[in-house]
């Protein structure tokens, strides 16, 4: 092996954490005569719409996603994410994550420090949370404000106070009050509902899948869109860094989550991915497209930072990063992402890049710019390399394309992923998130379960 | 006066109504050729009609009108094809029917129809 190879790193805090009992016996064992509690979506703290469902945050706890995080987090854990965004054990972790409810529901409930509460999902046991601690928030919209930064604190960065607009400042909002602090374990593994069950690679699934595959190196590729051929361009391009050769593998990591309106729908984003390999685009043994269970924050560079946490996680190398990462709105600088992976933003905690400070992250970064059509050169070129007037590709243009029935030209979108779309435009009359799909898709989930 | 235009796309199905229409001279082609559109140039005073009947529609820094409802844009290719122009008289026919666009617009959250694949 070259000296300039490069070795999976270890997950974020050193060792995977998995928090699953898989034996029945021993989970009814568990949960006997314990208090149940059934989890309920966040709802948006004006409109009542659902913007949030806890069970993703545990799913991606208990399967490893997320480590070195085991559950949710006590008062003093949230104070130092939002002052240093690290955890008590030192690790980097951009957000605060709890187990809220009503103050109501903690009455009814009438638990304590030290007790355990079975969680139902679907009116199933699906897992129980070890209560460590309970604490309340003092001011839901200043744990947003902080959890996001403002230009005064964060001016580095931050352009504008953050607002309703924004759907990650609103989950924050939105919180019951009371926190149960603890550990949680599933003790009722869901099962995804098709298409998700064949893109379910948690982190030790997904090593062993690498591992399966020869897969050394793996960039991975952030996404929440149907794949046009600029993303397909900026994946093939990204994965030629690596080390003394291109990457091994592009992992597709989809973030599934809560919609919001004008959304493609997460079947038509995964299947959409998938056929960019199944059309023969991208390699099968060279491309992998995969899901993550989360209510996207849209919070840019700190986004970023749990996209490295989880992609590290399941045993990525390198992750692309570019414009406007996990943005929304003009709430960030379009550039922050980079800004914080290639010097740091001192006034989130980092002097230096996350992979540069103690307790950091390993897996490297790939600052991107974009992909658009060059008419001279007469293919898709990189705008820092090509010097040509280019036409540029925006999903706003694609959105209206389609909308109108019109087929994007193969240059644009693949014929394959366009017949995807058209796929789940049939099944749910519309080819985008509309307010119909958001409250179903937060009825029905992306999982089921099985009785105990 | 600005020249303000709406940006018709043309896919197959598209193309071949318009055929033997004489504005196969006006298709304009993007991205080597593989995209088809045709521009229906329209007044100031009829693209201000456009913005105050529709509230979503907008100008972009090209002069383009954009974010009117979908029936809009379809009933304008049908305009274009029934019309074989793409003069003023085209947008003025489609905003004749402003009241049908505008109640097919209003349930355009809840159903598009889906495309026929080529």
């Amino acid at each position: 092996m070259s000296r300039f190879s490069i070795e999976r790193p270890l997950p974020h805090g050193g060792r995977l954490i998995e928090r699953v009992v898989r034996d029945p016996e021993r989970a009814k064992k568990m949960i006997k005569g314990c208090p149940t509690f059934d989890i309920k979506p966040t709802l948006h703290y004006e409109t009542g719409v659902p913007v949030r469902n806890v069970y993703r945050e545990i799913m991606s706890i208990c399967y490893g996603f997320f480590s070195p995080v085991e559950g949710s987090m006590s008062q003093a854990e949230v104070e130092r994410i939002l002052k240093e965004r690290r955890l008590l054990n030192e690790w980097i972790f951009p957000f605060p994550l709890v187990f809220d409810i009503s103050k109501e529901d903690l009455k009814k409930l009438g638990v304590s420090s030290g007790d355990r509460l079975v969680l139902n999902l679907k009116e199933k046991p699906f897992a129980v949370l070890d209560i460590e601690e309970i604490w309340e928030i003092s001011d839901t919209e200043e744990l947003a404000h902080r959890t996001f930064g403002t230009p005064e604190d964060n001016p580095e960065v931050v352009k504008e106070r953050f607002d309703k607009k924004h759907p990650g400042w609103v989950i924050y909002k939105s919180l019951n009050p009371m926190v149960l602090a603890g550990k949680y374990t599933i003790i009722n593994e869901p099962i995804f509902r098709s298409p998700f069950d064949r893109f379910w690679y948690p982190p030790r699934k997904a090593r062993e899948e690498f591992d399966k595959r020869g897969w050394r190196t793996v960039i991975n590729h952030q996404t929440r869109n149907v794949p046009h051929v600029g993303h397909e361009f900026l994946m093939k391009n990204a994965a030629y860094t690596g080390d003394t050769e291109p990457c091994n593998g592009i992992l597709v990591n989809a973030i599934i989550g809560v919609k919001r309106r004008g959304d493609y729908p997460d079947q038509a984003i995964v299947e959409g991915h998938e056929a960019v390999e199944t059309g023969g685009y991208i390699k099968s043994d060279r491309h992998l497209t995969s899901i993550c269970l989360w209510d996207m924050r849209y919070g840019n560079p700190l986004e970023s930072l749990i996209h490295g946490i989880i992609r590290q996680n399941m045993g990525c190398t390198h992750h692309m990063f570019g414009r406007d990462h996990a943005a929304v709105g003009d709430y960030y600088d379009k550039w922050s992402t980079q800004i914080l992976w290639t010097k740091g933003i001192p006034s989130f905690g980092f002097n230096a890049p996350p992979t540069d400070v103690p307790y950091g992250l390993q897996i490297r970064p790939q600052n991107m710019r974009e992909f658009s059509y060059c008419p001279t050169c007469k293919e898709m070129a990189y705008s820092e390399t090509c010097g040509h007037k280019r036409e540029k590709l925006s999903g706003s243009f694609l959105r209206g394309m389609v909308a109108e029935g019109v087929q994007p030209p193969v240059i644009i979108m693949r014929p394959e992923v366009y017949k995807v779309i058209v796929k789940w435009w049939k099944h749910f009359n519309y080819p985008f998130c509309n307010e119909k799909y958001v409250i179903n898709k937060e009825k029905e989930l992306e999982v089921d379960l099985k009785d105990l | 006066m600005a020249d303000y235009f709406l940006v018709v796309l043309l896919d197959d199905s598209r193309m071949a109504k318009l055929e033997g229409s004489g504005l196969e001279k006006d298709i304009k082609y993007m991205f080597g050729g593989e995209l088809r559109l045709i521009e229906v140039h329209v007044s100031d005073e009829i693209k201000n009609k456009l913005l105050n009947t529709f509230d979503t529609a907008r100008t972009d820094s090209r002069n383009a009108i954009t974010d009117v409802p979908v029936a809009f844009m379809r009933e304008l290719f049908n305009q274009v094809v029934e019309k074989k122009s793409l003069g003023d008289e085209v947008v003025e026919a489609v905003l004749a029917k402003a009241d049908e666009i505008k109640e097919l617009a209003k349930k355009e959250s809840e159903f598009l129809p889906v495309p026929e694949l080529a």
